[in-house]
């Protein structure tokens, strides 16, 4: 069955051509001008996910997130203008699943609606890294790609692990080495460099160019912290 | 001397001691013309009257003397018109100097001081004074310097809590300026001090309300402008097989221009607004050259772990925007280099382009600077320009350097 979106958006022209664009992709879209006309249907109606622009005229996105969490747990899609940090972490503290600056890319607004639909409906662990379409599941030592599993072996998954805890800083071979002394070394000992190419056959959409695990020339590797 | 309090203090003292200095030879000059003289004039007429003419015999004069100076704790001694001792009461005192005229204290080098009396017949009567130990101007000296001791403690907290008015008005004027717009100071008091404060209050309050405003506008000016792009972003992919995938692409890159150009606008109008950073955390700033390395075909990352702190976001852009830049108006190969600099780090990204010309090598860090005669099609834009305000804002600088054997290299140190 289709899922059904609400999107709270007040400018009715944007919000005709989301509900269209949403609906040829297969949602059922209802559209509210307001923040309070947002509140009043999602009391009225079960959606399966909330499309909420942070700007309104009554009350603002932050609010109606607040106000939605105080009852239901509903995923959320912030829109937003593009590069007010503060609204991002405040957001993401408030209970919106994810945050999408404006102008988006529509393709990139159905994949984050499908993330956050998927994440809510499938076995959530809570240990999960998320950078952008990546997903790395600690509990589960599982590596997913837009929600698609991508096979490891434990021993490269315990080197991603230790990259992308230390996502946005470079560490050098020696200390990657040692941050996998514990685990049990597979049955070829082969360089840490041989283990990262293939992650990033795993991870990287053109691995020749990889844009998430990189190489810093003499000093080691860097796992990116801003991703798509 | 720097601290004004101490300045009004001292020039509170210095007056005091002129005021004691003057009032002590005036009084000193006045009292010996206006109350001393006629009191001494008529002591000299009753003195003469008392004693026995200077032909009289000596024992005449000695019972006179005695007489006269009976129940006056004093020695005194009568001296002839010569300068020589007739008679005398107590301890023989020494004659005045033989060139003085008048009546009055007489100099003397030791013992208790001697009043002379010179009587009209040019005969002297001394008298010493054993009750006194110091010359009476003395006494008045020491009552006078009392007075301004007493006065200067006095004076010292008045000065003080005036100056530590000004002191606090300084302390919220230079926190006004620090970019702490909430800062306010008390307002003691009803004068002009009080007034200056009031007057600052005002002005901190209406630059707290400009900045909101200012903050308001451009909160809402990035909604504003990106709701109707993100409707022809939206209107673009619904036309689907209505457009020509040609003109499809380039009309989404003149949007991603421009949404980049309301970004930039906007960030360096935000810097210019909020002097104090929005984030401040360790940064490694080899990573964040790596990262954004990878975005670019061709750009060369060398150098070392360097952590500093800073505001990631801009410092992310300042690499993104040298590395824009070099895309833009250099050629490969983009060498980028990371190292620990002077101050703290240095970032410095060369391109093997046709290099920029002396005169514009400052220049080029001006909004929308555009060079003379370029042909692209775009200027600099904001781009150089954010690199040297986020570069300031981290304690540090930007320059543009010719390269070694042709192109350009963009220097940045941060602290």
């Amino acid at each position: 069955m289709a899922a059904r979106i609400l999107l709270i958006e007040d400018d009715p022209s944007l919000a005709e051509m989301v509900s269209e664009y949403l609906g040829q992709a297969g949602f059922r879209v209802s559209a509210a001008g307001s923040g309070n006309e947002g509140l009043e249907r999602l009391a009225r109606e079960p959606f399966d996910a909330l499309v909420l622009d942070l700007t309104l005229p009554d009350l603002d996105g932050l609010e109606v997130c607040r106000r939605l969490r105080a009852r239901a747990d509903t995923p959320v899609l912030m829109l937003t203008a593009r590069g007010d940090a503060m609204d991002r972490v405040v957001g993401l503290e408030l209970g919106a699943d994810d945050y999408l600056p404006k102008p988006f890319e529509p393709r990139e607004l159905l994949a984050r609606l499908r993330a956050i639909l998927r994440r809510r409906s499938g076995p959530e662990t809570g240990d999960v890294l998320r950078f952008g379409r990546v997903e790395i599941d600690r509990g589960a030592r599982a590596l997913r790609l837009d929600g698609a599993e991508r096979a490891l072996t434990g021993y490269q998954f315990a080197l991603l692990l230790a990259l992308a805890e230390n996502a946005g800083r470079v560490m050098s071979r020696e200390a990657l080495m040692d941050r996998l002394k514990g685990e049990p070394l597979e049955a070829f000992d082969r360089s840490i460099d041989v283990h990262v190419s293939r992650i990033r056959q795993a991870l990287e959409d053109d691995p020749k160019h990889p844009r998430r695990i990189l190489t810093v020339r003499g000093a080691g590797y860097v796992f990116a912290k801003a991703q798509d | 001397m720097r601290r004004l309090y101490l300045r009004i203090y001292l020039a509170v003292l210095a007056s005091l001691a002129v005021f004691a200095l003057a009032a002590g030879l005036l009084w000193r000059q006045f009292a010996d013309t206006g109350i001393v003289r006629p009191a001494t004039e008529i002591a000299a007429v009753l003195a003469q009257n008392a004693l026995p003419p200077p032909q009289a015999p000596l024992a005449a004069q000695q019972a006179a003397l005695e007489r006269l100076s009976a129940g006056l704790r004093a020695d005194v001694t009568l001296f002839g018109a010569d300068g020589t001792p007739q008679a005398w009461v107590g301890d023989p005192l020494p004659p005045p100097a033989a060139e003085r005229h008048e009546s009055g204290w007489l100099r003397r080098h030791a013992g208790p001081p001697a009043w002379g009396l010179r009587l009209a017949d040019g005969r002297w009567l001394v008298a010493g004074m054993p009750l006194t130990r110091r010359h009476p101007a003395w006494g008045l000296f020491y009552t006078l310097a009392i007075l301004a001791l007493g006065v200067g403690v006095g004076a010292y907290p008045v000065v003080r809590r005036l100056t530590r008015r000004l002191e606090n008005l300084q302390a919220g004027v230079e926190s006004l300026g620090a970019g702490d717009f909430a800062a306010r100071v008390k307002v003691e008091g009803g004068d002009e001090v009080a007034r200056l404060a009031e007057s600052f209050n005002r002005a901190a309050a209406r630059i707290e309300q400009l900045l909101a405003a200012h903050k308001a506008l451009l909160a809402n000016a990035s909604h504003e402008l990106r709701t109707p792009l993100t409707r022809i972003r939206m209107a673009l992919e619904l036309m689907k097989e209505g457009a020509e995938p040609r003109r499809k692409a380039q009309l989404e890159q003149d949007i991603a221009e421009l949404d980049a150009l309301i970004d930039e606008i906007l960030l360096a109008s935000r810097l210019d607004a909020v002097q104090a950073r929005e984030a401040d955390e360790e940064v490694d700033l080899l990573a964040l050259a790596a990262e954004e390395c990878a975005r670019y075909e061709g750009a060369e990352l060398h150098g070392e772990p360097v952590a500093l702190h800073g505001d990631p976001r801009l410092l992310r852009r300042l690499i993104r925007n040298l590395l824009e830049n070099a895309a833009r108006h250099g050629a490969p190969p983009v060498e980028v280099r990371v190292r620990r600099g002077a101050r703290g780090a240095e970032i410095s990204v060369c391109d093997r382009g046709p290099g920029v010309p002396q005169e514009d090598r400052e220049r080029v860090f001006e909004p929308f600077f555009r060079r003379a005669g370029g042909k692209e099609r775009a200027g600099a834009g904001l781009g150089l320009a954010l690199v040297r305000q986020i570069a300031r804002r981290h304690g540090g600088d930007a320059h543009c350097l010719p390269r070694e054997g042709g192109g350009s290299s963009f220097v940045v140190e941060l602290a």
